[in-house]
């Protein structure tokens, strides 16, 4: 029961916090970029409106920036603000001497971090549906798009993607909850997604923690600038997750100072 | 019956040893001031009673049991208030409390409560980024209260207070353990701060405790005479005299300085003199006060 305590404790804390805020900008900018460009060539619309397959040119249209950009840097962002809220407000000796296990403290954090990530998959996807159906009430003659939304294929690509950022999370959770510092886990987080850029068409790509959702996009582009790796990177990244967190939570529980 | 019981507690910094064996007992239903100058180690021994830094050796036992053993079940009835104000600076006073609400699971209620104890009820939508230092101090302390707990750990709660606000919070913290019955353990540098509120008193110097007791046998150390310093029409003539009665005398500074001595050896020093035909222009007793026992006893002047 404790746990659930904590959890609504968690996420009052988050609620108005620059990382919750964050993850709305983050997940409404793609959708609205696409709107704004297509109000601008409305002269096109009504032929791409008709096409088949405008959904699923619609869906790649739109992770390329998320997979590539946003779903990395804001996992790295939104995981190292609402980790540091303790450092920034020197709350840890506050939220040390609650009656909660160490396990209690770590996992109900994490399980709202994780839900932050979930709460912007959620609103990525309102924001896809959003910017095929508003040009459409505001250019004259465009009609609704064709074809029905392929639920169950996005759905699952959403799970997919879901489970590439994890070894993200986990990582940037790990060093956030070690160091006060704020530029230290931002530092790290933002060479290695520099790296994994620079990498993506080497062979051992995968062995990157933070490359999954740049390979996974770019593959089902067939796209020559990543590398197709020789094994299931959606399970590279949900062993790097649980490694991470486990590693995390043996840090955090034999730290000598607390708070 | 002691609410906290610590035991040859020790704890090193690599090589710098910052406790060197703290026993400290605080009655159950006391208000226990902790005192010590800055860096004598009270911090660190309210953080290691609190499990926010790991004991290296000692024990530490609150309401009877072993903190380690029982550190949930302790955590409970514990509120604490360790150097400066934890708190969420995003989010309002009573969005803060309700966070904590929901970890102790408390009446909600309870939050507009401890708001009117510490008087902050019209802070409003005002985020505590914007509170002053006093306010922040203050709303600590209604976080402490909020899950009504059976002991309170301050550590220097009247830092960034103004004296209007130490009086206030002094006068808050006597009704809670008048009324409410809890036990407090607060920690200060300045003893002149505490002594008009505690009943129990600790003194931490250089890591070892110098002084515990209660409030009335701290004072009784201030009733023995430091001195007594006398001059009269012939100092060479009196030196003499008392020295022949057995008396440690030293001139010093145009006048003569005896022991320490209680108020009939004083009598007799003022009778052997006039007795022996020598004006006593003056016979002074310097005594001393609370703050130089503690300065003595910090200094680890016998």
């Amino acid at each position: 029961m404790s746990f659930v305590h904590s959890l609504q404790s968690e996420w009052l804390k988050q609620r108005k916090s620059l990382a919750s805020w964050m993850v709305l900008l983050g997940a409404f900018f793609t959708p609205a970029v696409i709107i704004v460009a297509r109000l601008l060539h409305g002269e096109g619309l009504p032929a791409l409106y008709a096409a088949d397959g405008f959904w699923t040119l619609l869906w790649r249209n739109s992770w390329e920036s998320a997979a590539i950009f946003f779903l990395p840097m804001g996992g790295i962002l939104a995981t190292t603000l609402m980790t540091q809220l303790e450092y920034k407000n020197n709350a840890w000796k506050l939220v040390h001497v609650l009656p909660l296990s160490l396990a209690t403290l770590y996992f109900s954090k994490l399980a709202i971090i994780l839900l932050t990530l979930a709460r912007f998959f959620l609103l990525f996807n309102v924001g896809i549906y959003l910017s095929a159906v508003i040009p459409a009430l505001l250019v004259s003659g465009v009609p609704y798009p064709k074809g029905p939304i392929p639920f169950t294929r996005f759905l699952g690509e959403n799970l997919l993607f879901f489970v590439d950022c994890l070894p993200i999370v986990a990582l940037q959770y790990l060093i956030s909850l070690r160091s006060r510092n704020f530029l230290v886990p931002i530092g790290f987080g933002f060479l290695l997604w520099v790296g994994t850029l620079a990498a993506l068409s080497w062979r051992w790509n995968f062995l990157i923690p933070y490359a999954y959702t740049m390979i996974d996009y770019l593959r089902a582009g067939n796209s020559s600038k990543v590398a197709t790796p020789l094994v299931d990177i959606h399970l590279m990244a949900g062993g790097y997750f649980l490694l991470f967190t486990v590693a995390g939570y043996w840090l955090f529980s034999t730290q000598k100072e607390k708070g | 019956m002691h609410c906290i019981e610590v035991g040859g507690l020790v704890h090193r910094y690599g090589e710098d040893t910052v406790l060197g064996g703290i026993d400290l007992q605080v009655p159950r239903g006391s208000i226990y001031g902790f005192l010590g100058p800055n860096g004598a180690g009270k911090t660190t021994t309210l953080r290691l009673m609190l499990g926010l830094l790991r004991k290296q050796q000692g024990s530490i036992r609150v309401f009877g049991r072993s903190f380690d053993e029982h550190r949930l079940e302790i955590l409970r009835k514990v509120g604490a208030l360790i150097e400066s104000p934890s708190l969420y600076d995003h989010l309002t006073a009573v969005e803060n409390l309700e966070l904590l609400q929901r970890v102790h699971q408390c009446p909600r209620s309870r939050i507009q409560e401890v708001l009117a104890l510490v008087d902050l009820v019209g802070t409003g939508g005002k985020t505590t980024r914007q509170f002053s230092l006093g306010m922040k101090q203050r709303l600590s302390i209604a976080i402490a209260l909020l899950h009504s707990p059976e002991l309170l750990i301050l550590d220097e709660p009247t830092n960034g207070l103004d004296p209007n606000g130490i009086i206030e919070m002094r006068e808050l913290l006597k009704r809670l353990n008048r009324e409410h019955g809890i036990t407090i353990l607060i920690s200060s540098h300045l003893l002149a701060e505490i002594e008009r509120l505690v009943t129990d008193v600790g003194i931490i110097s250089r890591g070892t405790m110098r002084f515990q007791g209660t409030m009335s046998e701290l004072k009784q150390r201030r009733h023995r005479a430091l001195a007594v310093t006398v001059r009269t029409s012939d100092d060479g003539k009196a030196l003499r005299l008392l020295t022949d009665q057995g008396l440690s005398v030293r001139a010093e500074e145009g006048q003569l300085v005896l022991p320490g001595a209680a108020d009939g050896e004083v009598a007799a020093v003022n009778r052997c003199l006039v007795s022996s035909g020598l004006d006593v222009y003056e016979l002074h007793v310097a005594r001393n006060d609370l703050e130089s026992i503690f300065m003595e006893l910090i200094e680890g002047v016998a």
